[in-house]
């Protein structure tokens, strides 16, 4: 719902901020999905007098005015104070007051100019309410009342600067699709009174109209009322009301329809107006017209206010004269008997509808007004009447006339009072904080509910609600009948908290973080990384033996082992420095029981000596041989090689995010050649290489029975968790154009590696270029001595436009130069 | 030009239905419809007739061609679908499929995950400490008496330099306490170290997990509910638990726990030793020593801690007779595990 700041101050004293309202609404549980300020204008727009209006020749719009600005100082003013402005509204006419907004303004979406439109000039815009920024109309321009003196204060005429707050109200709060409910919220919440419009009071009625009224259907109507009000003058409504349904978003039609919805923004409830003398009787022959409350008949037609003919198909209730449906109950009135600038005496409507039956009907039809979505909400019938009266005042102020006879009401069955009660020890157990007695009392009294007392038996009440404990320290209140959403103590307690404040309710448990998520959940990683690559975990024990390490090839004096003082023996007497040599112990287990494809790997940690104490970091090592993938009678199995180990390891730290940089290594137990090592920033990660057969022999494994090659990866797990730590994965804009793929092969010096070559392609257009792949290698007696074969697949890839055959030809050209030049590559 | 039209026609539907390629399809329809096509070269010899006869001459023209399109279309798709059938071949869906490459885990990690899960779903942290400890946080912190047998070398091991290997992972929950104020909801898994003899219940290496809740208005109940709870998790609802009194330095009261006998239901076998119970660990309501130590103040504060030994879960969870199994690492044996973690 849409409200205006300047209308909701009618009803409260609100010198806050837009800002701090908006935040208060909010924390009231009334949500400002959007805030739009409407500033004050610019003192160059002015209230004017349109002179004179004639229209230009050969345009079929436009029209050369002479505009009355009185006493406003401009250069171009004539001696009868006009100045000339060309208009394009279908309304703008000779003699009326409108706003002009004068060369040099700054509006919200343009800066006025002198102009030069079909050759003539303007010195002005006249203004609609769109370009001022008031409304959305843009159907013509402002029309001020005849009687705006020239030059008057457009800001005080339209009330600015205001703010419009759009409000999301949940579905329970009916009584918020108002503004004396929004105000009501507010009160309570800034315990502040509300100012309530004066009691209205109406004359006694003099009029002798009369009207039938046959409510048929209490169910679906628990309540209806009419009044007749006779001799009204239907006319334009006065500025002050026109402004205020515009500012909420509401057209304005006439000064009885524009008092209808006036009075539902300020309380809530939809009325609705009839005209008298557009209503037929029930029984012919008799001499006044009836209201009929029953449900429409079968393929009954209503010609609606939307212009739209509705078949009914008989459960819809509508509001019928003697003869036919004259409105859809509670959605929408009918055209025949909607109030025009002929009607002179009407019948006011002020009713109650079941909600189920106004939602059913609205879903029914695709028909949603203010009046549905209120009526759905479930609105009490207990003020049917008072909202009758304060808009009966309303008409017989602003239209005249006089009232014919006393409110007919029909209200057979009045709504059951609905009692409620709080015990306050309640409130801090499930809110977490304590309100006093007289601070719970207080906001329930400015939300209307009334004190009934503390712990009292009082008769036809407690026996009414659901036994609780600590009856004794209940107290009592009736809750207001536009509260349909409160029935329980939890629902008042979500009052009290909601108006106190979720601001207050206390944190007590902070935060405790006592566990390193990201080392636990990167630990788990490399260990699902490894049983997805096809490898079992070991588990071996934290001793070793110290002659271990020495067969691995170290010295174990250098080594930084802790030393037990009470091993159960020398197998066990120190403290493992390395995962390595258990991993053999296993691996040479696996053999000797028959195993040839052995894929093994432990995470543990390893207990180092330091000049402080001593270090447990966590390692990883795998161990691997046999083949790449399990027999199978479809495919050749291939041995485990270097580069499958590569591509095992570097997968592992595409996992965790980290670039590594791969160097050669020397270790004690692999082959010199075949050991690599990789760097992320200063320090070693991980290393990878293929296990000395001399080694492997200390473990009784013998590689020329063997006859497959032993490969060792081992990481530091640690260093890894740390280096994936800062790790932001960022979603990347998809190209919208196609991907053009292109090969390369070509004869490569032996001593230039794949990266040099794949570094300078990229560095030719690394925005263009997406992927260098490599997916050949090939030597032969064909291929000159000191070269081999390499077969490039590329993949280009434009972010901003389609790629040309000519801008990818460019490029291929490009690359071939440039390998030619810089690494004597042969072209095949 | 009619009756050219018509013979057109018959030697069009003839090639058609002579195609047996796509690539054929393609030819018949340049033949008959391209640019050098009879019925092309028709188009614009329309103009050698009387203007009133061109318009029915026009049709005749269209309808030709709109029956060409519609032949050759049909025979197109004559064409593919037979290549499709032909495409399909019977297979002896008996053969083997192509195998996996993927490991698995060691069934003790498999366990230690699962356990770790549960009390991650029950809102517990995971707290590690070091395998290395001093005695403060392995004995004194945790109310052990200077002279209790379990400081003994027959019975801890110790380290040149005077630390030890933690005999339980209750040293994390002495260096969480030191660390953080209540409410502490965490398990502390880990290794522990006794200087026992392999045997097939016993290993100088074993894993332990350890429960330590802190907070105001700790009780045993609590204890009770977390252990049923967690029985619940790990072996299955029809599986009880109970805990009896018994006596720990750093819990008081003290109490073992037991889960009814997940072989027998708790009728009794070879496995509970005829008692219809199963031993799952230690537990109780820490010792308001143990608070003093840390510096938490035991007076605001209660707390409960329990702790399970890995090795005896899965042990009784997978029917391993001997724990020696657990660390031999054969093939054989981690290959039964594999996929049984996710």
């Amino acid at each position: 719902m849409k409200i205006a700041l300047s209308w909701l101050k009618d009803y409260i004293d609100l010198p806050e901020s837009v800002e701090e309202l908006s935040e208060l609404l909010t924390f009231a549980g009334i949500e400002v999905e959007a805030l739009t300020r409407l500033e004050a204008l610019p003192q160059s727009v002015i209230a004017a007098r349109v002179v004179s209006a004639e229209k230009v020749p050969k345009t079929d719009h436009l029209q050369l005015c002479r505009v009355d600005i009185g006493s406003y100082d401009y250069p171009e003013k004539a001696e009868d104070n006009t100045i000339q402005v060309i208009c394009g509204a279908p309304n703008c006419h000779a003699g009326m007051m409108a706003v002009l907004a004068l060369p040099g303004t700054k509006l919200a979406e343009m800066e006025i100019k002198v102009a030069k439109i079909r050759g003539v000039v303007s010195h002005g815009m006249l203004c609609s309410e769109r370009e001022l920024g008031i409304s959305e109309n843009h159907a013509g321009i402002i029309e001020l009342p005849v009687a705006t003196p020239i030059g008057a204060d457009i800001n005080e005429i339209y009330e600015l600067p205001d703010a419009i707050f759009e409000l999301e109200i949940t579905p329970n709060r009916s009584d918020l699709l108002a503004y004396k409910g929004i105000a009501r919220d507010l009160a309570a919440k800034l315990s502040r009174e509300m100012k309530e419009p004066a009691e209205p009071k109406l004359p006694a009625p003099t009029g002798d109209l009369k009207i039938g009224l046959y409510n048929e259907e209490p169910q679906l109507c628990p309540r209806y009322t009419a009044r007749v009000i006779q001799g009204v003058k239907i006319a334009e409504s006065p500025m002050w009301l026109k402004l205020k349904l515009i500012k909420s978003g509401l057209r304005p039609i006439n000064n009885v329809v524009d008092i209808t919805n006036f009075v539902m923004y300020e309380t809530g409830h939809p009325l609705h107006a009839f005209d008298y003398q557009l209503l037929a009787s029930r029984e012919e022959g008799t001499s006044h017209p009836d209201i009929v409350v029953r449900k429409a008949f079968p393929k009954e037609e209503i010609l609606a206010l939307d212009g739209k003919n509705y078949i009914l198909d008989g459960d819809e209730l509508v509001i019928a004269d003697g003869k036919k449906a004259s409105a859809i109950a509670g959605v929408m009135g009918s055209e025949y008997s909607g109030i025009t600038f002929d009607t002179q005496s009407i019948v006011l409507e002020s009713a109650a509808f079941y909600p189920g039956s106004v939602r059913k009907t609205s879903y029914k039809h695709k028909i949603s007004t203010d009046s549905s979505y209120r009526f759905e909400r479930h609105l009490s019938a207990e003020y049917a009447a008072e909202v009758s009266v304060r808009a009966t005042e309303l008409i017989l102020q602003l239209a005249g006339g006089e009232l014919a006879g006393e409110l007919i009401d029909s209200y057979p069955q009045p709504e059951r009072e609905s009692y409620i009660s709080v015990r306050p020890a309640r409130f801090e157990l499930l809110i977490g904080y304590a309100l006093s007695d007289n601070e719970i009392k207080d906001y329930l009294q400015k939300l209307g509910f009334v004190y009934k007392g503390k712990g009292e038996h009082q008769k036809g009440l407690v026996e009414s609600l659901p036994a609780l404990n600590d009856r004794a320290e209940a107290h009592y209140y009736k809750v207001p009948a536009y509260r349909k959403d409160i029935s329980r103590e939890a629902d008042v307690l979500e009052e009290l908290a909601r108006l106190s404040g979720y601001d207050k309710v206390p944190q007590i448990t902070l935060p405790q973080q006592i566990m390193d998520r990201h080392a636990y959940y990167a630990k788990r990683k490399a260990m699902q990384h490894l049983v997805a690559w096809g490898a079992y975990e070991t588990l071996n024990y934290s001793f070793s033996d110290p002659r271990q390490m020495q067969k691995l090839g170290f010295d174990p004096k250098t080594l930084p082992f802790m030393k037990l003082i009470n091993p159960q023996s020398q197998v066990h007497s120190v403290m493992r420095v390395s995962l390595v040599p258990q991993l053999l112990d296993n691996l040479a287990y696996n053999l000797n029981h028959g195993a040839r494809d052995i894929r093994l790997f432990e995470q543990g940690k390893v207990y180092l000596k330091t000049a402080e104490g001593h270090e447990e970091p966590t390692k990883l090592a795998a161990i691997f041989t046999g083949s790449q993938s399990a027999t199978h009678w479809q495919s050749k199995p291939q041995a485990i090689d270097f580069y499958w180990l590569k591509g095992c390891f570097e997968a592992l730290l595409a996992e965790y995010g980290i670039s590594a940089e791969i160097k050669s290594f020397q270790s004690p137990y692999l082959v010199e050649s075949e050991s690599f090592a990789y760097y992320s920033g200063t320090g070693c990660i991980g290393t990878l290489g293929r296990i000395k057969p001399a080694v492997l022999a200390k473990w009784d494994i013998d590689s020329s029975s063997l006859k497959q090659e032993v490969w060792l990866l081992e990481a530091e797990t640690d260093l890894l968790a740390e280096l994936s730590r800062k790790r932001e994965l960022k979603y990347q804009a998809l190209s919208r154009f196609p991907a053009v793929s292109r090969d390369l092969s070509f004869l490569a010096p032996e001593n230039i590696s794949f990266k040099e070559l794949k570094d300078a392609i990229l560095a030719l257009d690394s925005n263009l270029i997406q992927e260098v792949e490599l997916f050949d290698e090939y030597r032969s007696k064909q291929i000159a001595e000191g070269f081999r074969s390499l077969s490039l697949h590329f993949v280009l890839q434009d972010q901003e436009k389609t790629l040309t055959d000519e801008a990818v030809e460019h490029l291929m050209v490009l690359v071939q130069k440039t390998l030619i030049e810089k690494y004597e590559i042969k072209m095949r | 030009m009619q009756n050219q039209l018509a013979a057109m026609l018959q030697d069009a539907a003839r090639e058609i239905a002579a195609c047996n390629t796509s690539n054929d399809i393609l030819n018949t329809k340049a033949n008959y419809l391209g640019k050098k096509s009879l019925l092309n070269s028709l188009y614009s010899r329309m103009r050698e007739l009387q203007p009133e006869e061109r318009p029915a001459f026009g049709n005749l023209l269209n309808e030709a061609r709109q029956k060409i399109e519609t032949l050759l279309n049909e025979r197109n798709n004559a064409i593919k679908e037979k290549s499709w059938q032909t495409s399909s071949r019977s297979l002896d869906y008996t053969m083997p499929g192509a195998p996996g490459i993927r490991g698995g885990y060691h069934p003790l990690t498999i366990v230690k995950r699962e356990v770790d899960e549960v009390f991650l779903s029950m809102g517990f942290e995971i707290a590690e400490g070091p395998d290395i400890e001093d005695e403060f946080h392995n004995f004194d912190a945790l109310n052990t008496p200077a002279d209790h047998p379990s400081r003994n070398l027959a019975d801890t091991f110790y380290l040149e330099g005077g630390k030890l290997l933690r005999t339980q992972t209750s040293t994390v929950q002495i260096r969480v306490m030191e660390a953080h104020k209540p409410p502490i909801r965490i398990i502390s898994p880990g290794r522990c170290y006794r200087n026992d003899k392999p045997d097939p219940s016993h290993s100088p290496v074993f894993t332990q997990v350890e429960a330590l809740v802190v907070d105001k208005g700790i009780s045993m109940s609590d204890l009770k509910d977390t252990l049923q709870n967690f029985a619940t998790i790990m072996f299955g609802s029809q599986v009880r638990s109970r805990i009896r009194p018994h006596f720990f330095p750093f819990t008081e009261p003290s109490a073992e726990m037991d889960i009814s006998c997940v072989v027998c239901g708790g009728a009794g076998c070879r496995v509970c030793k005829q008692s219809g119970w199963l031993e799952l660990g230690g537990a109780g309501m820490v010792d308001p020593n143990v608070f003093d130590a840390v510096g938490i103040d035991s007076e605001l504060y209660t707390g409960f801690a329990f702790g399970l030994g890995i090795e005896r879960i899965a042990m009784l969870k997978y029917n391993i007779p001997d724990m020696r199994i657990l660390f031999e690492n054969d093939l054989r044996m981690l290959s039964q595990f594999r996929g049984e973690l996710q």
